[in-house]
């Protein structure tokens, strides 16, 4: 399920039941500009605490042109002077704050499937996609076709990658990628890139850098980026990899904060279990072998300390790069086959 | 053939990420804990129940060995376990410095989750903020701004921004903000939605936070978590330590640095309490720290530069049921935690304690004691004398959500393993670096006099004292070191009890100072480090 929250005031075009696409406008609002006050009191010609009974409204009350914000009840009555919010009264100098509405703006809910619920705050939607959750993420929700950026789960994403064939699409990288790579990317209109792991310095740089943009009025449409397995140079598990390449050119769905993927007319994604027992596909979540996926090919009957010295409950994993290593099973996760068997 | 018969009570602690159980059983007349095991929360309960079988049946009564399910099975269940879910909280405040950060500070400490932190000074526009508040999936909304000696503006448009964002019934409006506006904030929302507290910030030079702390903690408790709050972790952990205080007549401040949140209860020797919940305090929350990073790499200096630290606590806070495999990544969790430990003690500050109790996988399971007493060494700063222990079995939390009549027998039923000893540690600051910072003198009963130790100041000795062992101590700190209490005299005597560490003498200040340069700077960690690993070995 997924829910659209809904601005104060915000007109809704859809009913429940009906079929969403990505792209297609929920509902439409007109967000406020800069706050401004408006004389209440004087014109009622009463003191400002007096006033404060005569408000026709309340704080978060959507005003038109020319409709009533206060009345004294003898004929007196203050008006918007143009379509407002109200967003409070001074009962000390007897003024409103009112902030201007703007152009109307279309609310996307960025992923497809069925209206379950309308109401005054939020729009939710029963999503058709596979989900792929993350571990993190940054920036907002944005659609596009999958596109595959690099050739192996644990390759870089690199600048060079990211060409005019890349706008509005979400980009599939491997291991990570420069703070440059993804300042590049935004500046080329990718609409997101789904990756293994990230350096946190260079996600937060790049933040940064959107950041200062956007104060100067630098950084115009949405971006996100979603990190699949953590952070550092951590590859995408090739499992994944493998399903993300056989849906490249399927319509997806990013929510960068939420860290989740949406991919629609797609087969389950691999799935995840806590516990891996023996002979399962694992994947491993800890330096030196985070992101590395290999088979568990037995669990030791006693616990076992790691370099660090952590005693824990271990098992030995057969990594797909010819490694073998005793890690805790705490630190591996399973991936179950996909057709079950 | 006699069938043997035996009895067994299971205390159980289930986290967010963690889940940890121990077994106590009578071993030759006498209850101990005879089989503990700590997993990720996520593999579920008949795991837990499989890893304590495995370990009964290594180690315990062999004649029992096929009966141990169906002891489990029937034994006494002694529960706590981290509340399901986190009371979110949106903050709206004039200034990020000012009122913004004592609100923060005051409901992350009061157990909220800050969601949503907007001033009117964080470069937004106007929409930007409607538009983020409105978005915002919160149980209930704090105000702030503005001093009480004025009518801000800017106050009241921080509530007014709250009151247009906000849906009607959309959770309870905390105003803690310029007392002189509360009229006029209580009439923008509807009736019986806002409530008004002392202001946090009442001036630009004075922080007041306690009432709004404890508004807050008892809005969380009626609208969020009306759970059985015996068994919730919070307060059988501090149920638990009241106990000890009351027990040991002790003054008794303790940490519990879980995955996601922390707890600090400081319990008086008549076993009143005081706790704050900081729910973003935990691991997990590391990387939310400003500066984290940078701070962590400076204080391990062992664990990579800053940009490598970065994605440790990350990692952390997206993996919190993971385990540190790499030496490098055990030192920045472990700095992680000595750096949180000290933001929980520093807010409110601690007076000096007689014992300092660690809990918590990151503390209770470090693979070394010595690890363990220097998070709470450096984390807590005790100034003076103090025992340091940790809740190496993780019973405290279980053992609290007994009843006032059954957890002093609980308390003495597990004597031995209730809480594991590291030593006690001798803390002083003040001093020239290089100069004496104070002699002290180990007079252990039975054994010979020995010489005075005398500890240079930035210097960390360990002195053999194990557990059970007693010392008598001699201390004669040098002009301008203090340990704390006012002196009457130029020598202090005071009572030393041993554990898996020793006696710690520290004469690195409080708060520590460290080298400017990097290579002195890890080098003097280095030392420290050493001298507390070398004499626990030791004595091990």
């Amino acid at each position: 399920m997924h829910r659209v929250r809904l601005p104060v005031g915000a007109t809704t075009l859809v009913e429940i039941g009906h079929g969403v696409e990505p792209a297609e406008v929920l509902a439409t609002s007109r967000p406020p500009g800069g706050g401004t006050s408006l004389q209440v009191a004087s014109r009622l010609r009463r003191s400002a605490a007096e006033a404060v009974d005569l408000l026709s409204v309340r704080p978060g009350t959507v005003l038109e042109a020319g409709e009533r914000l206060a009345e004294d009840g003898d004929g007196r009555e203050v008006l918007a002077p143009y379509a407002c919010l109200f967003l409070g009264y001074d009962a000390d100098d007897g003024t409103a704050l009112i902030a201007p509405l703007g152009a109307t703006e279309p609310i996307l809910g960025h992923v497809r499937g069925e209206v379950t619920s309308v109401g005054a705050e939020a729009i939710e939607i029963r999503v058709t996609g596979a989900l792929v959750a993350g571990v993190g993420g940054s920036g907002s929700a944005v659609h596009g076709e999958l596109r595959m950026a690099v050739h192996e789960p644990g390759e870089e994403l690199r600048a060079g990658a990211i060409d005019v064939g890349a706008t509005g699409r979400i980009m599939v990288g491997g291991s990570r990628a420069s703070a440059e790579t993804l300042t590049r990317a935004r500046a080329m209109g990718v609409a997101g890139i789904v990756l293994g792991g990230v350096l946190d310095k260079e996600l937060r740089d790049f933040e940064a850098t959107q950041v200062r943009r956007r104060e100067v009025g630098g950084v115009r449409g949405d971006f996100a980026i979603v990190m699949i397995s953590g952070f550092g140079k951590v590859g995408l598990d090739a499992a994944l990899f493998a399903w993300f390449q056989s849906h490249e050119g399927r319509l997806a769905s990013l929510f960068g904060a939420a860290a989740r993927i949406y991919v629609y007319d797609a087969d389950p994604p691999p799935a995840r279990r806590a516990l891996a027992r023996v002979g399962d596909r694992v994947i491993a979540h800890r330096r030196p072998f985070a992101g590395l996926g290999g088979e568990l090919v037995r669990v030791l009957d006693l616990p076992h300390a790691t370099p660090a010295g952590v005693t824990a409950r271990s098992g030995l994993v057969s990594f797909e790069d010819g490694r073998s290593a005793i890690v805790p099973l705490a630190n591996l996760e399973a991936m179950e086959p996909r057709d079950g068997g | 053939m006699t069938e043997i018969s035996t009895e067994l009570a299971l205390l159980v602690d289930v986290g967010s990420a963690w889940a940890k159980a121990g077994v106590i059983g009578r071993v030759r007349g006498r209850w101990r804990l005879v089989a503990h095991a700590a997993q990720p929360t996520a593999w579920g309960p008949a795991e837990l129940r499989r890893s304590l079988i495995r370990q009964l049946n290594a180690a315990g009564d062999p004649r029992l060995a096929d009966r141990y399910d169906e002891l489990l099975a029937s034994a006494n269940r002694i529960e706590c376990h981290t509340a399901r879910q986190p009371g979110r909280l949106a903050v709206v405040a004039v200034s990020r410095e000012l009122s913004g950060s004592t609100a923060r500070r005051a409901a992350e400490a009061a157990g909220w989750q800050v969601t949503e932190l907007v001033t009117l000074d964080d470069g937004r526009s106007l929409a930007e903020r409607l538009a983020t508040l409105q978005a915002a999936d919160v149980d209930a909304w704090l105000v702030a701004g503005g001093f009480d000696d004025a009518r801000s503006p800017r106050a009241l448009e921080a509530a007014a921004l709250v009151a247009s964002a906000r849906m009607p019934d959309g959770g309870p409006v905390i105003w803690a903000g310029s007392a002189q506006l509360t009229n006029e904030v209580m009439l923008l929302f509807e009736g019986g939605a806002a409530s008004a507290v002392a202001n946090a910030r009442p001036d630009a030079r004075r922080e007041e936070p306690g009432p709004l702390r404890d508004r807050l903690q008892a809005i969380l408790r009626q609208s969020v978590a009306p759970e059985d709050e015996a068994h919730l972790s919070t307060i059988a952990f501090t149920h638990a330590v009241g106990a000890i205080a009351a027990d040991g007549g002790l003054r008794v401040l303790a940490v519990d640095l879980g995955a996601r949140g922390g707890v600090r209860v400081v319990a008086e020797a008549d076993g009143t309490t005081s706790t704050t919940v900081h729910s973003s305090g935990g691991m997990a929350g590391a990387t939310l720290m400003a500066g984290a990073a940078g701070r962590v790499a400076r204080l391990a200096g062992d664990a990579g530069d800053e940009a490598a630290v970065a994605d440790v606590l990350q990692t952390l806070r997206a993996r919190p049921a993971s385990l540190p495999q790499t030496p490098e990544e055990l030192s920045a969790t472990q700095a992680a935690a000595r750096m949180l430990i000290g933001a929980m003690v520093e807010d409110p500050a601690t007076d000096p304690v007689d014992l300092v109790i660690g809990a918590g996988l990151t503390i209770s399971g470090a693979p070394h004691p010595a690890q363990a007493a220097r998070m709470l060494l450096d984390g807590v700063r005790p100034l003076g004398i103090t025992q340091l222990a940790v809740d190496s079995g993780s019973v405290l939390g279980p053992l609290g959500s007994l009843g006032d009549d059954e957890i002093g027998e609980g308390m003495t039923l597990l004597a031995d393993d209730l809480l594991l000893p590291l030593g006690t540690a001798v803390v002083c600051r003040g001093g020239e670096p290089g100069d004496a910072a104070m002699r002290v003198t180990v007079h252990r009963s039975g054994w010979p006099t020995p010489s005075p130790v005398e500890v240079r100041v930035g210097q960390l000795l360990v002195a053999p004292l194990g557990r059970g062992q007693e010392a008598e101590l001699l201390i004669e700190p040098a002009a301008g070191v203090s340990l704390g209490a006012p002196r009457r005299s130029s020598r202090i005597e005071a009572r030393a009890t041993g554990g898996a560490v020793g006696l710690i003498l520290d004469a690195r200040g409080v708060p520590i100072t460290l080298p400017r340069r990097g290579d002195d700077r890890r080098a003097v960690l280095a030392g420290w480090r050493d001298a507390l690993m070398r004499e626990t070995e030791r004595i091990a």
